[in-house]
């Protein structure tokens, strides 16, 4: 079973130029990454697109990976998300077919992924239920699938401002509780 | 443990914004220009992904379609993509007879000193062209996940390299284990993925421009071929 710190030595060595090691990483992780750029993307064609992009990143962003102090899996599915979303951005958004998204929300994290996650995974829970319903469901939406402001705000039916200082108000709060 | 005594409340907000890509395209650009100045900006920006990131953990993986892979390692060490790479195409359009993989040659191999590796069971392959113009030896540790290599004939010719292969049992084509070294002696690493595919599978080296192969897949002569046994 691949670890937390096989995927770090991958990286690490991959920055170093070593193929064989990025071949090591692309299989250790791809499936996480692919599922990312699908929540993201809800489209399987632009979600291959994505996963490319997102690796030929790592192999040119691999020798900054060691100072930059984030952990492993941290880094890899953030880069994966802020390129799908940037593609997202790209096109104009089609309608999501809300179905297919909770399919892939619906089967869970690997057993692994819980486990390294799982104290974290409380937390941010635990911080998103300290919000407002409506605030800590916009959260979700934009880290999940790259609701823009004006996404959130048509999704709860109030005025793009208002959702804007509701949002802002509610990040202040779960960054407190992120940093207790 | 707060880590961001030194930002007030509207870089919190504005790093969560940015976190969760909430900015637009100008202020996006605007807030990445600061980071690249403010150590204490990517130390918040660090905490909110963290914080943030287990939000993914309810995603499923979803396996890639496998051609994806040789796709992206094509795009990254140049040159076209090639498609529909078959263990026949491989022999075949090399103008190196189909007769050639019948003539591999198997042998239980002494090893090297270096290559001596005390515990658990090793698989050994030679590796070797048909008029033995080329013969390397290879040790497989599955527990070190790791080939021993012993080069006893022949050599890359100037300004090309040689690179070894593993074609697994009904693989639909070979998978590169990466360049060999000028060196006689080397160790190779296998990726996880790859050790059980080891075991009863072939091993082959081509011809290479250096760097190894631009396309996932052997460009040049495939020069010697041997079949991977348990010792």
């Amino acid at each position: 079973m691949t670890t937390t710190s096989d995927i770090e030595t991958y990286i690490v060595r991959t920055g170093l130029g070593d193929r064989t090691a990025f071949s090591s990483l692309y299989d250790a992780t791809s499936a996480k990454l692919f599922g990312v750029c699908l929540r993201v993307l809800n489209n399987r064609a632009e979600a291959e697109d994505a996963l490319q992009d997102v690796y030929v990143r790592i192999w040119q962003k691999a020798n900054s990976y060691a100072v930059n102090g984030y952990s492993p899996m941290t880094w890899l599915i953030t880069l994966a998300r802020n390129l799908s979303i940037d593609r997202l951005r790209a096109r104009k958004a089609p309608a999501k077919n809300i179905e297919d998204v909770l399919d892939l929300a619906d089967s869970g994290p690997t057993p692994e992924a819980a486990a390294v996650q799982k104290s974290e995974r409380a937390q941010i829970d635990g911080c998103l239920d300290e919000l407002d319903t409506v605030h800590a469901s916009a959260v979700r939406g934009a880290y999940l699938e790259g609701d823009t402001y004006q996404d959130l705000a048509d999704r709860a039916g109030v005025p793009l401002n208002t959702m804007r200082t509701w949002l802002r108000r509610s990040l202040a709060k779960l960054k407190d509780c992120l940093s207790r | 443990m707060t880590q961001t005594g030194d930002h007030n409340e509207d870089d919190i907000v504005l790093v969560g914004e940015y976190a969760l890509h909430l900015l637009d395209a100008a202020s996006r650009l605007a807030f990445e220009e600061r980071l690249l100045d403010d150590a204490g900006l990517r130390q918040l920006l660090r905490e909110w992904d963290e914080g943030l990131v287990s939000l993914a953990d309810g995603i499923a993986p979803v396996a890639p379609p496998p051609r994806l892979k040789g796709a992206i390692e094509a795009r990254l060490f140049e040159a076209p993509v090639k498609r529909g790479f078959t263990f026949g195409a491989l022999f075949g359009r090399r103008g190196v007879a189909l007769g050639f993989v019948a003539l591999i040659a198997v042998g239980i191999l002494f090893s090297s000193n270096l290559l001596e590796r005390p515990q658990g069971p090793t698989y050994l392959a030679e590796i070797a062209a048909e008029d033995r113009g080329l013969v390397v030896e290879a040790r497989f540790d599955p527990a070190a996940g790791e080939i021993g290599i012993n080069r006893i004939a022949g050599a890359a010719v100037t300004g090309r390299v040689l690179e070894l292969w593993l074609i697994a049992e009904g693989a639909p084509g070979p998978v590169s284990l990466g360049v060999l070294p000028t060196s006689a002696l080397a160790v190779v690493s296998v990726p996880e993925a790859l050790r059980t595919a080891m075991i009863g599978g072939t091993l082959a080296i081509s011809d290479e421009p250096l760097g190894g192969s631009p396309t996932g897949a052997p460009t040049g002569a495939v020069l010697a071929v041997g079949a991977v046994t348990s010792s």
